[in-house]
């Protein structure tokens, strides 16, 4: 589709280790569609933080990037950095799991806000100073006056996410990138978080790439999700495609591994045995092989590609959907 | 129902909170603030709330590694509580506990044989071959290879660490298990791995648990029975089942509400509970959930609900059931 906010085409990072350099994503494409949430899942080291960063080009200079990130008809990956500054906390903007230390510590939550504004938007001080308090009082949060004149260190951690949030959206985005917002928090505050970022990408029709490893939270907030494993996508659907017709064996070893909290009757779980394998030493053929149950010859040899399933959203990694293909 | 492994009464853990250079006490911050339990050998117990709610703290005092302000604990009909500090390690035999987190609970510069028999040392048991024995048929048991023994914790993964931890724990052959968080760190896959572990161990071993966690499902798959624990004090409790089919105080019925299903087509009636977790240090009067709860009344604000057996072996300490 020609207008998608962002369309990611064979991303590769690589870092540099000991002189050589390995693979931390290797080949990842998705769209993202306005107004619609795509979940990215998966465990930890799979790379989907690396992917995010990448997105927005913040990993260190050391890192690798190759491939296409499309966003406007222009390759964020070509663009100057002045240029990328523009576009970075304007139109793509971020969250990030510690609500503790994205925050300057020295500084007042209103300052911080209008910091954004001032930046991105050719207004007085005064008038961001205005539209720092409307977006606190958007995202919820009691006695906005009071707040914007305290410290970071002064609020409870649901409360400083929120702050995240508003510097997010200050700007009115295209995109948020939220890299586990809630995983920091209680339950009872990351419903009220999931809640806020529900209505505000339905108010302001924003996009939002949500990495979790929290299937959950997937299943309440995302349109489509992409599973990632060892850098790579092994699994893109819609959500209804991933929880009801799971194809490739690590996504249904993961819901299979969840314990099911609405489960009737006591059901014993099904771990995917062994562990992630180190970026070092990835296996040759499908990177899923070592722990896969239904691994061929063929599958510890050579790497497969994407195979559609049923329809042409859902995608799975996996040499099993080839018959089913043809 | 089968014998009492434990009786806990009326137990608090107040922490002072010193200021001003003399550092005389300014307060107290009520972490546990009265807990009765009874806990049946072989069952297993789960312990669930927000972070502060002072869950860690209870799992603690039980064993005495935080010294309770005041209470009761009985552990085999002996009161814990009047023992010296000889006679509580001696004790501690039978009471093991198992770390959240798997990376600051093990000793660095000890190889994991070191870990597994230094306990059996400090308990004068067996002598050194026996001790390599058991350290080599321990690891196994927790599906590790036994010659791993001789390699240090950082070589090995999160969820590798979780099974060297709770060996260690083990190692005496406990009758109770204090398992706090055990799986938070680690990811799903493993997380299901360990969880299936505990659960052979259980049965192996004929071991009780006292599982503290914040994972809702993980503590539902886990349990016998539950208690839900809010600034220190009790809630709820009630067996597994009867705590999710029927949850009794609003607390509890948020908290439940608040997990998300991994079900794209459940849809439930969230409640949202406002505002954050009042400080422990200056908890409210009457009911402590008052200030958040949605269905409060005046009488909340004023008394302290009663902990009472609201329906056959459902404790509910709330004014409106």
């Amino acid at each position: 589709m020609a207008n998608s906010v962002l369309n990611v085409e064979s991303l590769n990072v690589e870092f540099n280790m000991e002189g050589n350099y390995f693979h931390a994503v290797r080949d990842v494409s998705f769209k993202i569609e306005p107004g619609e949430t795509l979940g990215l899942v998966g465990e930890s080291g799979c790379g989907k933080s690396v992917t995010s960063l990448a997105l927005v080009r913040l990993l260190t200079q050391s890192a690798r990037v190759t491939g296409k990130i499309e966003y406007q008809g222009k390759n964020l990956l070509d663009l100057p950095e002045r240029d990328m500054r523009d576009i970075r906390g304007n139109e793509i903007s971020m969250i990030f799991q510690e609500p503790m230390t994205s925050l300057n510590p020295v500084y007042k939550i209103g300052a911080q806000i209008s910091e954004t504004l001032l930046l991105h938007k050719d207004i007085s001080p005064r008038e961001a100073f205005q539209q720092s308090l409307e977006m606190l009082k958007k995202v919820g949060i009691p006695r906005p006056e009071d707040i914007m004149d305290e410290y970071p260190h002064q609020l409870s951690g649901g409360m400083r996410q929120r702050i995240m949030i508003a510097i997010a959206m200050a700007c009115n985005p295209k995109l948020l990138i939220a890299d586990e917002p809630t995983t920091a928090l209680d339950v009872t505050i990351q419903a009220q978080i999931l809640e806020l970022m529900k209505g505000i990408s339905k108010d302001l029709g924003t996009s939002i790439l949500l990495i979790t490893h929290d299937l959950g939270v997937v299943a309440e907030m995302c349109d489509r999700v992409a599973v990632m494993y060892a850098g790579q996508i092994v699994e893109q659907g819609s959500v209804d495609d991933i929880f009801f017709n799971p194809q490739h064996p690590y996504t249904r070893g993961l819901l299979n591994a969840i314990p099911k909290i609405d489960a009737e009757q006591k059901q014993r779980l099904q771990p995917i045995e062994g562990n992630v394998p180190p970026i070092t030493r990835m296996p040759k053929g499908c990177r899923f092989s070592p722990r896969c149950m239904h691994a061929s010859d063929r599958c510890r040899a050579q790497q497969p590609g994407f195979f559609q399933v049923d329809n042409a959203e859902h995608l799975s990694r996996c040499w099993l959907n080839e018959a089913k293909e043809a | 129902m089968s014998e009492v492994l434990l009786e806990v009464k009326n137990l608090k853990k107040h922490f002072p909170i010193r200021k001003g250079f003399i550092r005389r006490t300014a307060g107290y911050v009520r972490a546990v603030d009265g807990i009765d339990l009874t806990v049946y050998a072989g069952e297993t117990l789960g312990v669930v709330g927000e972070s502060g709610c002072g869950k860690s703290t209870m799992g603690r005092s039980l064993l005495r590694l935080v010294e309770p302000t005041s209470g009761q604990i009985h552990f085999q009909g002996k009161d814990i509580m009047k023992l010296s500090k000889s006679q509580m390690r001696d004790m501690r035999r039978e009471m093991q506990i198992v770390f959240q987190d798997p990376y600051a609970s093990l000793n660095p510069r000890y190889t994991i044989g070191q870990t597994l028999s230094e306990p059996m040392e400090i308990h004068h048991l067996h002598n050194s071959t026996a001790r390599k024995q058991r350290v080599q048929s321990m690891l196994e048991r927790v599906g590790l290879d036994p010659s791993y023994s001789s390699r240090f914790p950082h070589e090995f993964s999160g969820g590798q660490r979780q099974r060297i931890g709770i060996a260690r724990a083990l190692v005496l052959n406990p009758k109770l298990m204090i398992l706090d968080e055990p799986v938070a760190a680690l990811d799903v896959s493993v997380q299901s791995q360990v969880i299936n572990l505990l659960e052979d161990l259980q049965q192996d071993f004929n071991l009780t648990y006292i599982f503290v966690a914040h994972d809702l499902s993980v503590v539902k798959h886990i349990s016998n029975r539950i208690l839900v624990m809010y600034l220190g004090r009790m809630m709820e409790l009630a067996s597994s089942n009867d705590l999710f089919a029927d949850p009794l105080h609003p607390y509890t019925r948020a908290l439940l509400s608040a997990v998300p299903i991994p079900n794209p087509r459940v849809k439930r009636e969230r409640i949202i509970l406002q505002g954050d977790l009042p400080s422990p240090a200056n908890p409210p009067k009457g009911c402590v959930f008052h200030t958040r709860c949605p269905l409060a009344q005046d009488v909340c604000r004023e008394k302290v609900p009663e902990w009472r057996e609201a329906k056959h072996n459902h404790m509910v300490a709330c004014h409106l059931v």
